[in-house]
């Protein structure tokens, strides 16, 4: 026990001393999720604005002067679009819809003979296909004005043209509805545990390795479980700090947020800091154990690298598989490592308070992973320098 | 006191092979049958070519791998049943010997003290101790890192011999250092044998004669695997019939190229 903390303290101010490597780790880990944070939050933002500012744009809408009523009534004002709109919508210059009206519109509608409008976007302008919605909304109130103005003159119930009313409800709470936009943080989170644990745990085995102090660190009188178990703490520990790092570098991210409504939904305090840290530990317990476990059959750095990816594209990939099952949360989620830690955080950030039941399968996977691998590594280094 | 008996180790190893083909495996027998008795007191040489299975004896003595047959014994201690004991009494130089490069000298060589069980203070007195006797007290609080070959090689054996073992082994400890550096290790070997040193038993490998002529009590040649011959320099030398060590030792260790 005694030589495991010493294993330990020695891993961990040598992987602390290597500035220049834990720099190159920090930096994404910290500053990359606040930032896309913010960009999604400014591109919500321009949408609200829209929303707010009511206006939208025209071609000759001097054509229909009817039309033109209506949507003046809606408290909406009409820009006249530029006359190069659809090369500018293309060139995503141009980030709204434009509705543009026939020259025969008023004419064709005073004989009943229903005028074609067309409502220009581009799927491929974001932006600009957002605002769509907002236009047909328009056009279906005209329609539906029009329509109860002309039964109403015939005698007949406006009531027959609804023959069912639509109400929408939301079941969504606020956090919940933050989410959608917040979901992208404990991707961040899980990969800091990644980049945190990597170096120390390839530079703890194939490192150590490759400059040759592994052979005279075995001629020790210390059993080898000890010196694992005091390197694997190291590692993971390591992990553990840039998780930390990354999950408090979202604080102060929330007030770079542009959109006020975002920032009334997003709520992410210490204690949402603290139980994110906290579902971490059996993440990064059970990862340094299994980089240490691929990495310690390695002969070089570089090699353990090229076997490392694979686990490195597992994790890390592993909230897609939300995205890709929209059925919603399956049981086994929270018995694969990453793809629990990220299907609790989320739960979270929702504002859910965590059951045991739920935790308790991640903690379990964790636990075993790690005994196992580091049984695995324990054994493995002898047969690494006898080779 | 170190005691290996006949021992004797194969390996298996690959052959070149091809890009879709696997090289054929070859067994390469590292060594069959090496004797080496090391008394206290006393500096005892493994001369052999390069490849003659020196290296991996010690390494089987330093128990990082156990012997295919035969006895290693440190003290009394069989390395196979107890090589956490046995490996308490030994200090060695190995054929690797990297140090941290993120850590001073000195933190090299205390990370080792405190691993044989030393505190730290202990383990810190020692080091100056150490780089005393090694003359290295310049280097002593230096990152390893761009060491020269001589430094490092000092700090290796500093961080061996930190825990003041009654055993020291040293694979080809002069490999890569200048005369001044050989000559000072030279020196400390010699007192680390003397009572006051504390009568250590050395064994160390080397296939530079000079080295075995100036410092060794007892010689062990080996060659392809086996030990050949044994006994001081001037007994070897008669046992040749040579008047040149170098010329004795061809002949002991490759009778077959000599007679062709």
């Amino acid at each position: 026990m005694k030589q495991a903390l010493i294993v330990f303290a020695k891993e961990l101010s040598d992987g602390l001393r290597d500035r220049r490597t834990l720099l190159r780790i920090l930096i994404p880990a910290v500053l990359m999720g606040p930032l896309l944070l913010a960009a999604l939050s400014s591109l919500i933002a321009s949408f609200e604005e829209r929303a707010e500012r009511r206006e939208i744009m025209a071609v000759g809408m001097a054509n229909a002067p009817t039309l033109k009523n209506f949507i003046e009534r809606q408290t909406y004002t009409i820009k006249d679009a530029p006359a190069d709109y659809e090369a500018r919508l293309r060139a995503t210059t141009l980030l709204e819809p434009v509705l543009v009206v026939p020259a025969d519109f008023e004419a064709k509608l005073l004989a009943g003979e229903a005028p074609t409008v067309e409502v220009v976007g581009d799927s491929a302008n974001q932006r600009a296909s957002g605002g769509i919605g907002a236009i047909k909304g328009l056009l279906w109130g005209f329609n539906n004005e029009r329509a109860a103005l002309n039964l109403a003159m015939r005698g007949v119930s406006v009531e027959l043209l609804k023959p069912i009313d639509i109400e929408e409800r939301d079941l969504a709470s606020v956090q919940a509805r933050a989410t959608r936009i917040t979901s992208i943080i404990p991707m961040f989170i899980i990969m800091a545990v990644l980049y945190g644990a990597l170096t120390a745990a390839l530079d703890s085995t194939a490192g150590e390795r490759e400059r040759g102090s592994l052979e005279p660190l075995l001629m020790n009188p210390a059993p080898h479980g000890a010196i694992v178990a005091g390197k694997w703490g190291a590692v993971a520990l390591l992990g553990m700090a840039v998780a930390l790092l990354a999950s408090i570098s979202f604080v102060p991210a929330q007030w770079l947020l542009k959109s006020d409504s975002l920032q009334a939904m997003f709520q992410f305090g210490m204690q949402e800091v603290l139980a994110f840290w906290l579902l971490q530990i059996p993440l990064a317990a059970g990862l340094s154990g299994l980089l240490m476990a691929l990495a310690i059959r390695s002969k070089t750095f570089k090699e353990a690298q090229a076997g490392s990816t694979l686990v490195i594209t597992a994790v890390s990939l592993a909230p897609m598989v939300t995205l890709l099952n929209p059925g919603g949360d399956a049981p086994w989620y929270l018995w694969v490592p990453g793809l629990a830690q990220n299907t609790l955080m989320l739960a979270v950030l929702k504002g859910e308070g965590l059951r045991w039941a739920q935790v308790m399968p991640s903690v379990v996977v964790g636990v075993v992973l790690t005994v196992a691998t580091l049984y695995y590594v324990a054994r493995s280094m002898r047969a690494a320098v006898a080779r | 006191m170190i005691e290996i008996q006949d021992v004797h180790k194969q390996f298996v190893a690959a052959t070149g092979g091809g890009l879709f083909k696997r090289g054929k495996k070859r067994v390469v027998h590292a060594v069959q049958g090496v004797t080496v008795t090391a008394a206290d007191g006393r500096i005892t040489g493994l001369l052999g070519a390069n490849g003659a299975g020196k290296t991996t004896t010690l390494r089987m003595l330093a128990g990082l791998f156990a012997p295919d047959r035969g006895h290693i014994a440190c003290d009394g201690i069989v390395v196979k049943d107890a090589p956490l004991k046995a490996l308490a009494r030994m200090g060695i130089l190995g054929d690797a010997h990297g140090l941290y490069p993120r850590l001073s000298a000195r933190e090299n060589i205390a990370y080792f003290g405190r691993l044989h069980g030393m505190d730290p203070d202990a383990a810190n007195a020692r080091a100056d101790e150490l780089a005393r006797l090694l003359e290295m007290q310049a280097i002593l609080d230096r990152r390893a890192e761009g060491f020269s070959q001589g430094e490092r090689m000092k700090t290796a054996l500093a961080r061996a011999l930190v825990h003041d073992p009654a055993n020291i082994v040293l694979d080809e400890p002069t490999n890569g250092l200048d005369v001044l550096a050989t000559r000072a290790l030279r020196e400390a070997l010699r007192w680390l044998k003397s009572p006051e040193g504390g009568g250590k038993c050395i064994v160390f490998s080397t296939h530079i004669m000079q080295e075995v002529e100036q410092l060794c009590d007892e010689v062990v040649v080996v060659s392809h695997g086996r030990s050949v011959a044994h006994g001081s320099v001037p007994a070897l030398l008669e046992l040749a019939g040579e008047q040149r060590f170098e010329d004795a030792f061809v002949k002991l260790a490759f009778p077959q190229e000599v007679a062709a």
